[in-house]
């Protein structure tokens, strides 16, 4: 059973990840938190259901699903955060400029689609389960498991390897320093939403895929562990984005295991203050000096 | 090109009528009760957005529904102008006492709704306040009619359903051992779990897990695995529809074949829509089966499903039932407040699509429940 709980947590954990990792980029680069990134992850799931519907097969209408989520980042960046960017709005403004955004994706999705649950008519979510050993998983979780792996790791080399990254670092670490050294700003951000809303449309059409259910109130729920898991990683961390989905994962599903289905909730949230109280910036957070 | 005389227009316009006119639904003949002419309105509030909205558009539709009913005489209000003022609270709280306060001071002489108990928790009270009735149509858990000497419901409660399920399962399955998941942070889900706790121990059932959830949850593979474990002869799932489906669907993908039963909530053909072969077997207390054969039944799910393109479910079943019970007071004269809540004490039978029903002396509906077990597709009685 303990081996069983542990592939579950797993792929409990890829999801939280793959969704924090957007939450994480954006506050890396502009120190704000972008509360619009749950509403995105839901409205991607849903395009990828209407051109399944419309007959698009899935392996077209996800990366066009992904590639909206992208756009519509960039939309959002533009709507939400740049005007208040330009004018230096505390970061309290664009908080709830991106709940503001949220509340609109929300209310447009329930508008088109309805309160009611969709679900998708694909065949291979129907396919009887794997079983490895005493291990039983389905064909979707092993494909959510792979896209999260892989996406994680597109990313790493995107930010470590290409010029890009080093642009969004260089703006993660001193925006002023970046502008001096020719770096253009608003393209960098404009490319840290997309990436960003990219992967939560990911995370999205994954979730969606995985429970074969696309809601309107969908990422309500991922929207406060995604919020746990990049304040566990580190705010800003990709790295901790990527363990700490994996440890509230992990967390949630041992709560289960040891008896403590009700107190799952707040045992993730009681280790997340715990990582904090012993690394007050989170596990891969960075130090930040306090100037007079 | 020549035009169609009229007199061939107006035949091909009754032919096209003449159709319609045998297949659609007969209006009854509106009588003229002592409150003809009265114009009567009856406040509604339903979650019609929001977390519980696949409950509260049920709801609202049922009322529409009515509405159109009303004017078509096939509800028949004594002449009376009535209408149902459909609100939405929006699955939250502050809204659904907001819509309280509206209702209890615009001249609405009756209130139906809200859709959970947690908010009728939070709403009734104000109407209590204000000596306004209120007839819950879908508020199932413990204590919701004993908020006030004027709260009623048409909805028959967990603790009605669930000791008649066990009962009947327990007869046919003759299990020993049950493990329980429910949902510990609603009302609803909350009681159902407890009931059927509580009913399974007085049955000699040795409980050997509980699991629970927060509604909104999506995942339930840890706690099935846990379940898996302790080889329970039956699951029990004190389950909103949303929840117990991906219950259902994970228990199967993680090859649990175990018997499964709930409550109200599982009253949903979405069940079957979701989780498909997987559902077939399970058994569901119920208020209302959507083949049950009372009068008026199978042509409310008829003009329902040809007006929304679905079939209603409970919740739009109870929903509409509560019209009928204010059509009913109205036809009688009822078209105040002050009238109203004397009125549902005094009732003595009201036919509705649940069946007849009647309040007992704590105001809970006495109806007999329905005992189901899905089939592909749908519902059938279990045996």
């Amino acid at each position: 059973m303990v081996a069983q709980q542990l592939v579950n947590g797993l792929f409990l954990g890829a999801v939280y990840a793959l969704f924090a990792i957007g939450y994480t980029l954006v506050f890396g680069v502009l120190d704000i938190l972008n509360l619009a990134h749950a509403a995105i992850f839901m409205l991607a799931a849903f395009a990828t259901w209407s051109l399944i519907g419309a007959g698009v097969p899935l392996a077209l209408a996800a990366p066009i699903a992904i590639g909206g989520a992208g756009l519509l980042g960039i939309v959002l960046d533009r709507i939400a955060f740049a005007p208040l960017r330009r004018r230096g709005a505390p970061n309290l403004i664009p908080l709830i400029s991106s709940i503001g955004m949220a509340i609109i994706f929300g209310a447009i999705a329930r508008g088109i689609y309805g309160p009611d649950e969709r679900q998708f008519t694909l065949g291979f979510l129907q396919a009887p389960p794997l079983h490895a050993g005493p291990l039983t998983f389905t064909i979707v979780q092993l494909v959510i498991l792979a896209n999260a792996i892989v996406f994680m790791l597109g990313l790493a080399w995107v930010m470590r390897s290409t010029a890009l990254g080093r642009a969004i670092r260089a703006v993660a670490e001193d925006r002023i320093a970046a502008a001096l050294l020719g770096i253009d700003l608003e393209r960098t951000i404009a490319a840290t939403f997309f990436i960003a809303s990219a992967l939560g449309g990911l995370a999205g059409i994954l979730t969606a895929l995985q429970y074969n259910s696309v809601q309107v109130d969908m990422g309500a729920q991922i929207e406060l562990k995604g919020l746990a898991v990049i304040v566990l990683g580190g705010m800003g961390s990709i790295t901790g984005a990527v363990i700490g989905g994996f440890v509230i994962g992990m967390v949630e599903t041992l709560a289960v295991v040891f008896g403590l289905s009700e107190w799952r909730d707040a045992i993730s949230y009681g280790v997340m203050f715990l990582i904090l109280i012993l690394r007050p910036t989170g596990l891969f957070g960075k130090r930040t000096l306090r100037t007079a | 090109m020549k035009r169609p005389a009229p007199y061939a227009l107006a035949l091909a316009l009754a032919c096209a009528l003449i159709p319609a006119a045998v297949v659609g639904p007969s209006p009854a003949a509106t009588t003229k009760g002592p409150a003809a002419g009265k114009t009567v309105k009856i406040g509604v509030i339903a979650d019609v957005t929001g977390s519980a909205a696949v409950y509260g558009v049920q709801q609202k539709d049922a009322y529409d529904l009515a509405n159109d009913d009303l004017k078509s005489g096939l509800l028949d209000a004594g002449g009376a102008n009535l209408s149902f003022d459909v609100e939405d609270s929006a699955s939250d709280g502050s809204q659904v006492a907001n819509l309280f306060q509206k209702f209890t001071t615009d001249g609405s002489a009756l209130i139906l709704g809200p859709t959970l108990s947690g908010e009728a928790r939070k709403g009734d009270p104000i109407a209590v306040l204000a000596k306004t009735a209120v007839v819950g149509t879908s508020t199932t858990a413990d204590g919701i009619t004993a908020l006030g000497p004027c709260v009623y419901r048409v909805s028959l409660s967990e603790a009605q359903v669930v000791p008649a399920t066990v009962a009947r399962t327990k007869a046919v399955w003759k299990y020993k051992t049950a493990a329980i998941i429910y949902g510990d942070d609603n009302a609803f889900t909350k009681t159902d779990g407890d009931i059927f706790k509580t009913q399974l121990a007085k049955a000699g059932v040795t409980i050997v897990d509980t699991e629970t959830f927060h509604v909104g949850d999506k995942d339930f593979a840890a706690s099935l695995t846990k379940i898996k474990a302790a080889k329970p002869d039956v699951i029990v799932l004190g389950a909103l529809a949303e929840e117990a489906e991906k219950i259902i669907q994970q228990a199967a993908t993680l090859g649990i074949k175990t018997h499964m039963m709930g409550g109200n909530g599982l009253n949903s053909t979405k069940i079957y829509d979701y989780a498909g072969p997987a559902a077939v077997g399970v058994v569901v207390g119920a208020a209302w089966s959507i083949n049950g054969n009372y009068t008026g039944n199978a042509s409310f799910v008829q003009r329902f499903k040809k007006k929304y393109g679905v079939e209603p479910d409970q919740f739009g079943a109870q929903a509409y039932a509560a019209a009928q019970l204010s059509a009913q007071l109205v036809k009688d004269g009822k078209a105040s407040k002050d009238e109203m809540c004397a009125a549902l004490h005094d009732l003595r039978v009201a036919q509705t699509v649940l069946g007849p029903i009647a309040f007992d002396p704590s105001r809970d509906v006495k109806a007999a429940p329905v005992i189901l077990q899905i089939v592909k597709g749908g519902f059938a009685y279990f045996h």
